[in-house]
């Protein structure tokens, strides 16, 4: 069964008691794209896909998934995606062959078959010699590369793939997004979510920045970038030798200012609108007594930046890792995430 | 999605599982040692119908007639064959009971100054059996005892005043005929000496295969969903049933090695006899392991992680193992609790399955106990499986 589109997704919302995890969520996924879903932790990415891959009913709301209903059909659906979900699908004790046999065998892949599509994705992951090895003696990498051909192995038409890069090293990551291009190649559509941001950038198609279960911007990356860019919206990275927290809140009073966030102990981040941005920046601090060692305008905006302005804030798992306190201009995190 | 897939898919799920577990030492361990543990623990904690030997008695014997010599005299006789008591004379009543108090002996037997005097006189000759019953077992043993040994003496002493009284008058009489006129001989169901045993293996089959699926149920897929590979199994195109099937069936393996253990355990080491049809048991295993998994998915579905599945089955498991008759046999109990007993599936399971393996009953015998596990297994079934389902796509 063709269709135009890979995954049409028509008001779909997804609730967990009072908390609403993904909210008239309306979108869709052309065919043989790579398509990246960006969001902050709890934005309702996750809950997205588990509700693509019949692993949640939705609370209303309909999809198709290569072609098929999402509820009517779930059976068909199940059996034109693969799933690379964040917590790695695999059992410990068993070996790469063991795991990719159990798997094989319940989506009815006949034996011959299997024996060589194990083989050959093996090879593309080059982990042959390890094909007889327990996963518990494997590295991170070697078990994620593991778990991505496993999503492989019923040569879905649609893969999604939560967060395949996170926690990896630079060199498995880079063989990840090859794969990930790879396959794409080879006419499979791939959702990705992913909080690295040049990631996103370097691999999508179709970006969407999703927030509070809602897409907050939908589009290329260029043109996202574009689109900040015309919005007369201009990041500054600012360093200040003596940054204070009341100096930041200082700056986010700003009017102009749409969103700051502060990078380490010097350096902050700050969007802006307004040709005189700059000018009023700079005269706050000094007002305020900061001393200013450099600000940068950065004309080539990131993913990054949009994600900024579309979000209002930076990325909260991100900042979590960092000491210093995240700032916000555009409405308050939700105090609680309840599943 | 028909059967047979469902069924295949089920057998790969139990396949992955059996493996996973076999490469698991700890619990291949465990699987070995639990049926072990139990057998001989509770086969030996329990009364097992054997006597204790050599349970010290003080003697305190006041009186200094012949009579009274003659009396501990024989007491000691009849105690030689036996060895259940082991005695020590002591001067006082003081002093025995002294020594009782300590712990060093379970009673004493006081036999008062005037006791060769009331048997001379044709009177009966009454003696005091002191005992402590600080420890109500070896209590109600020495009572036992005490009274065998004394119904035992008087025996003797009436057919040999019988035999006086007989040759006084010149008539010929069986002494013995005189002084018990009823003779009762007591044949058992089971040829052959029986022990606690017995009672115990059928109940303790049946509860490990319970034990085994109630708490593995709720175990293996709280496992799977936090380690996440629940959503590999569940995002591929099989039915949910294959999972729980599978997941059971290879519970049901790791049961079934286990019963045929304890079976083993108990005919080797214990002396237990297998009477009955070893089909009809296995079949009652299964039956039991049928009425059981409706509970397991109930726990599974009602709680969200592994810690409360447990939690929630524990709360279920402990009133029905010892409710279950399993230990215990149920008519010992009182009222209110056999009542209790008797809402609980496991009774039933042990019941039938200690009259297949040790009464050889047909399925005839037990088609009582076998429809009440099935209707159970059904009704827990029907209310598990929705819940299930709709639990995991939650």
């Amino acid at each position: 069964m063709m269709t135009d589109y890979a995954i049409e997704v028509q008001n779909l919302t997804k609730k967990f008691g009072d908390f609403t995890a993904v909210d008239n969520l309306s979108l869709n996924v052309e065919n043989n794209e790579i398509f990246g879903f960006l969001g902050p932790n709890g934005a309702g990415k996750s809950t997205t896909i588990r509700m693509l891959c019949t692993l949640a009913q939705p609370t209303s709301g309909s999809a198709k998934v290569a072609g098929y209903d999402l509820i009517k059909d779930s059976d068909k659906v199940r059996e034109s995606i693969g799933l690379v979900a964040e917590k790695m699908i695999m059992y410990d004790r068993l070996t790469a062959a063991e795991n990719l046999h159990f798997f094989g065998k319940l989506y009815a892949i006949p034996k011959q078959k299997l024996e060589e599509k194990i083989d050959e994705l093996l090879e593309l992951v080059n982990m042959q010699e390890w094909k007889h090895t327990q996963i518990s003696k494997y590295s991170t990498g070697m078990k994620q590369r593991i778990n991505v051909i496993r999503a492989l192995l019923p040569e879905p038409k649609i893969i999604f793939m939560d967060e395949p890069t996170l926690g990896l090293d630079p060199q498995t990551t880079f063989s990840i997004r090859e794969i990930i291009r790879d396959i794409n190649q080879d006419g499979v559509t791939v959702i990705l979510t992913t909080h690295a941001m040049t990631e996103a950038e370097a691999l999508s198609d179709h970006v969407a920045i999703i927030d509070h279960g809602k897409i907050a911007a939908l589009d290329t990356p260029q043109n996202l970038k574009n689109m900040i860019s015309n919005n007369d919206t201009t990041i500054f990275t600012t360093k200040i030798m003596n940054l204070t927290s009341k100096l930041v809140e200082k700056i986010k009073m700003l009017d102009l200012v749409t969103a700051v966030s502060q990078q380490d102990d010097y350096n902050l981040k700050i969007s802006a609108q307004g040709s005189d941005a700059l000018n009023r920046i700079i005269d706050t601090v000094r007002y305020e007594g900061g001393n200013i060692a450099s600000i940068i305008n950065s004309n080539e905006s990131t993913l990054e930046d949009v994600f900024l302005t579309v979000t209002g804030k930076e990325m909260r798992d991100q900042a979590n890792k960092k000491s210093s306190p995240i700032q916000h201009r555009h409405g308050e995190a939700p105090t609680s995430r309840v599943r | 999605m028909d059967i047979f897939k469902i069924l295949k898919d089920s057998y790969h799920v139990m396949h992955k599982d059996m493996l996973e577990f076999s490469r698991n030492r700890m619990s291949l361990g465990a699987l070995i040692l639990m049926p072990l543990l139990f057998l001989v623990m509770f086969g030996f904690i329990y009364p097992s119908g054997n006597m204790q030997q050599n349970m010290p008695m003080g003697v305190v014997n006041l009186d200094h007639g012949q009579e009274s010599s003659e009396f501990i005299a024989q007491l000691g006789a009849i105690n030689s064959n036996t060895h259940l008591m082991k005695f020590t004379n002591f001067s006082s009543v003081d002093d025995a009971m002294a020594n009782m108090k300590t712990g060093k002996s379970y009673g004493a037997f006081i036999i008062p100054p005037d006791f060769s005097n009331n048997l001379t006189q044709g009177k009966s000759a009454s003696f005091i059996a002191y005992i402590d019953n600080s420890n109500p077992q070896s209590s109600m043993q020495i009572q036992q005892v005490l009274s065998r040994t004394v119904s035992g003496m008087n025996e003797m002493k009436a057919e040999s005043n019988v035999l006086e009284v007989s040759k006084a008058s010149n008539q010929t009489v069986n002494p013995q005929a005189m002084v018990l006129p009823y003779v009762l001989n007591v044949q058992t169901t089971i040829p052959g000496k029986t022990n606690y045993f017995n009672f115990l293996a059928p109940g303790l089959m049946i509860m490990i295969v319970m034990m085994s699926v109630m708490t593995g149920i709720p175990e293996a897929i709280s496992k799977e969903k936090e380690l996440g590979t629940f959503d590999g199994m569940l995002s591929a195109p099989i039915n949910q049933i294959s999972v729980i099937l599978g997941k059971t069936a290879a519970l049901c393996t790791r049961g079934f090695i286990q019963c045929i253990m304890i079976l083993g355990i108990a005919m080797l080491l214990f002396g237990v006899t297998f009477q009955g049809s070893i089909l009809l048991a296995f079949f009652m295993l299964l039956l039991g392991i049928f009425s059981f998994i409706g509970l397991g998915i109930l726990a599974i579905s009602m709680s969200g992680d592994q810690a409360s599945g447990t939690m929630i089955m524990n709360l279920l498991m402990f009133p029905m193992m010892f409710l279950g008759g399993i230990f215990y046999p149920i008519q010992q109990m009182p009222w209110f609790m056999q009542d209790i007993s008797k809402v609980i599936p496991l009774t039933y399971a042990a019941d039938a399955m200690r009259k297949i393996m040790l009464l050889n009953a047909g399925i005839g015998d037990v088609i009582t106990q076998i429809l009440i596990l099935v209707v159970f297994g059904i009704v827990t079934m029907a209310i598990a499986v929705p819940l299930f389902r709709r639990s995991m796509t939650r």
